[in-house]
């Protein structure tokens, strides 16, 4: 077994069954876990839980008008490497082979080259949020170890495979084994640390706006 | 069995002039990319040469690497190679046979004694003895390491013999190994392929002839300059594949058209081979060009990774299975965990 | 040979790049004698770029089509020392095709240890009576020929 097959094989397979374990313990363990009644009486007017779930998760998509200015690098920069890890994961075909291999499910993919230059703003984008934390005291002050570590199982997918599609520094196979290892990372450590917004970014969302209409916030 | 004149002698009595020299190591010299002083030299050297003594042994394998190499047709460019050489033994070529063959091997070690080439095709079984692949009583085992005692170099010839091939795939019945597990005090030459391009075995041979030195090789044991670079690299179909242009069938809109195999399961991204540059049967075509995928036969194990027809981005081995049974298992720890934290939070508010 | 000769986008260039090239080359063998061989099937040619190479070059006094291993061709170009040399291998396949910058091509002269295994075979012609017929060596070279 070379480097390439324990990689596609054992690696990525153990990662994912850590992943899907990961994250269906700790959703089930959140959504299940049920929450004390309520007894107080809704504030009259204020739209029903699922409406203001909704609203807040549409309002938080761009900041409050008072920290727009301050906030508008955070803004902009965290869109432009979300959207940008989006088209990659889901826009190169390769990547919808991998899914389309396990699920069948399959959508129509970008160009290849499309790709690539999007890869590459991404990873841009990604060192520009790294030094935005290094550089701003406040950003840096609530900054742990969490918050770095999920920077950098991040970017290495990202690296890995721009490196791999411009077969840069060593033999082809050898390049997609490290990029599918990095890939095997990043999936072992989403449920268990920061990553894990992906997965409860609008339901925390969505509670807290159903929570504060109530009272009429 | 090889004799004493040159090999420009040879041609010479049998009419042709040095010339044919100097139209065979442009023609070789540019198959394997070497600079055109090389090929003059190399002219030199091969009229110099002697007629290479060469032993064939034919092991666990098809005889589809020997159907390759004498498929080069007419007696022209490409079969001067077997002025070249005297093939001294070899199971499938030889008129003579019994006694008389294993005579002719020992016959000709002994007078080539330290200068002969074996050419070796098929792997070696070593369970049960080796008893699965014998000649005239012999294990392979055995026929192997006496044959290449003396030898100055081994050609393996074929993914069989280069790294264990398909006698080799999984589950191995016959423990067949490759013959650069076993012999470990001689060069080894990798000439892999189901089969090898011909031009790629003679080509050796002749390179061998030539400088009397093996060829560059790489980490696997093959001359660069036949397995260099990438099929994936050189085949006129990766523009697609930027595009973004796949087949998803062998008979859709796509594979009409020509566009990548990418997703039909195409090896050629991890594949070293001259297939995309050199072709097939006088650069008529090559796999892709005909269609499928690239099998990645001319790697270890090809038979082994996951599936032909599986693409490249894909896991391989039991992904569902193991996924399903995680995801029924972080369900069920997920509930578990709120029933104790709801059961904790109802005893304490019970107080 | 130039290696960057190899990566030049569209066709017309390369073509005009290799003569660009050939035209230093036989600056240089006027000046110095220096040879020069362009291989050019190790480079990403397709029939129009032959074609236009082959047109820009143009075509000289000689041609000589060599019977040696397959047939071979031999065109000296409109460029005095540019000559297009093509090996055809199996069923007139083309197994090589070169440009040569010399003043003539190694594959066209005699060379020195076929002249003397052919003074040898004339000495013995002359040697020989008359009334013999040709020699064993000639036969063969009747019937390859």
């Amino acid at each position: 077994m070379d480097l390439l097959d324990f990689a596609r094989g054992p690696a990525i397979n153990v990662a994912m069954a850590v992943m899907v374990f990961g994250v269906l313990w700790r959703l089930f363990a959140i959504l299940f876990l049920g929450k004390a009644p309520d007894r107080t009486v809704p504030r009259m007017g204020t739209p029903g839980p699922l409406g203001a779930a909704l609203r807040e998760i549409a309002r938080r998509m761009v900041p409050h008008p008072t920290f727009a200015f301050a906030e508008r690098f955070s803004f902009f920069n965290g869109w432009v490497f979300h959207v940008g890890l989006a088209v990659v994961v889901f826009g190169f075909r390769p990547h919808v082979l991998f899914i389309k291999n396990l699920t069948g499910l399959s959508w129509p993919t970008l160009p290849s080259g499309v790709v690539y230059v999007v890869g590459a703003i991404t990873l841009v984008s990604l060192a520009a949020a790294l030094v935005r934390r290094l550089t701003n005291p406040v950003q840096r002050f609530i900054s742990g170890l969490d918050d770095y570590f999920s920077w950098v199982v991040t970017i290495l997918p990202v690296i890995t495979g721009l490196v791999a599609v411009g077969h840069v520094g060593a033999r082809y196979e050898t390049l997609l084994a490290i990029h599918i290892l990095s890939i095997a990372v990043l999936l072992i450590w989403l449920p268990f640390g920061k990553l894990f917004h992906a997965f409860l970014v609008f339901v925390s969302r969505g509670t807290t706006g159903a929570f504060l209409a109530r009272r009429g916030v | 069995m090889a004799d004493q004149k040159t090999l420009g002698e040879r041609l010479a009595e049998h009419g042709v002039s040095r010339r044919a020299f100097v139209k065979y190591a442009s023609w070789l010299g540019s198959l394997m990319a070497l600079p055109p002083a090389t090929s003059r030299a190399m002219a030199a050297e091969l009229a110099k040469a002697k007629r290479q003594s060469v032993i064939w042994l034919s092991f666990q394998e098809c005889t589809g690497c020997t159907e390759a190499i004498t498929r080069s047709k007419g007696p022209t460019l490409e079969d001067l190679i077997f002025d070249f050489i005297s093939l001294d033994y070899h199971h499938t070529l030889q008129a003579v046979s019994g006694e008389a063959i294993e005579e002719a091997r020992h016959a000709a070690m002994k007078e080539n004694k330290g200068k002969y080439v074996v050419i070796v095709d098929g792997s070696v079984p070593m369970k049960d003895g080796g008893i699965y692949s014998t000649t005239a009583g012999h294990s392979n085992y055995d026929t192997l390491m006496e044959t290449v005692k003396d030898a100055f170099a081994v050609i393996s010839v074929g993914t069989c013999a280069a790294f264990g091939g398909i006698p080799k795939a999984n589950p191995n019945p016959t423990g067949a190994v490759s013959i650069g597990d076993l012999v470990k005090d001689k060069p080894v030459i990798n000439i892999p392929g189901c089969p090898p391009i011909p031009e790629a075995m003679t080509g050796t041979v002749a390179y061998l002839l030539s400088f009397g030195k093996v060829p560059e090789l790489d980490h696997l044991g093959r001359p660069k300059a036949f397995f260099g670079e990438n099929i994936h690299d050189r085949c006129y179909r990766r523009p697609f594949y930027e595009r973004g242009q796949f087949a998803r069938g062998f008979d859709d809109e796509g594979a009409r058209n020509g566009w990548c195999l990418y997703e039909v399961g195409c090896k050629g991204p991890t594949t070293y081979n001259a297939c995309a540059t050199m072709k097939w049967n006088g650069g008529v075509s090559f796999p892709i060009q005909s269609g499928h995928g690239c099998l990645g036969c001319s790697e270890p194990d090809f038979w082994d990774k996951g599936g032909f027809y599986v693409p490249l981005s894909a896991s391989i081995g039991p992904t569902a299975k193991l996924v399903g049974g995680a995801a029924l298992a972080g369900a069920v720890a997920g509930v578990a965990a709120a029933a104790v934290a709801r059961h904790r939070k109802s005893s304490l508010n019970k107080g | 040979m130039n290696a960057d000769l190899c990566h030049t986008g569209p066709a017309a260039s390369l073509a005009d790049a290799v003569f660009a090239e050939l035209a230093h080359a036989l600056s240089r063998l006027a000046a110095t004698g220096e040879e020069m061989v362009v291989d050019l099937r190790s480079l990403p040619f397709g029939p129009t770029d032959l074609a236009a190479l082959s047109e820009r070059l143009g075509t000289g006094e000689v041609t000589c089509t060599l019977e040696v291993a397959g047939r071979s061709e031999v065109r000296e170009t409109g460029f005095a020392g540019i000559w297009w040399v093509r090996h055809l291998g199996d069923g007139d396949e083309v197994a090589g095709e070169e440009v040569h910058v010399t003043r003539i091509p190694e594959i066209l002269s005699s060379h020195p240890d076929d002249v003397a295994f052919a003074a040898r075979r004339i000495a013995d012609a002359v040697t020989a009576s008359p009334q013999e017929g040709p020699t064993a060596a000639d036969e063969e070279d009747i019937s390859r020929g």
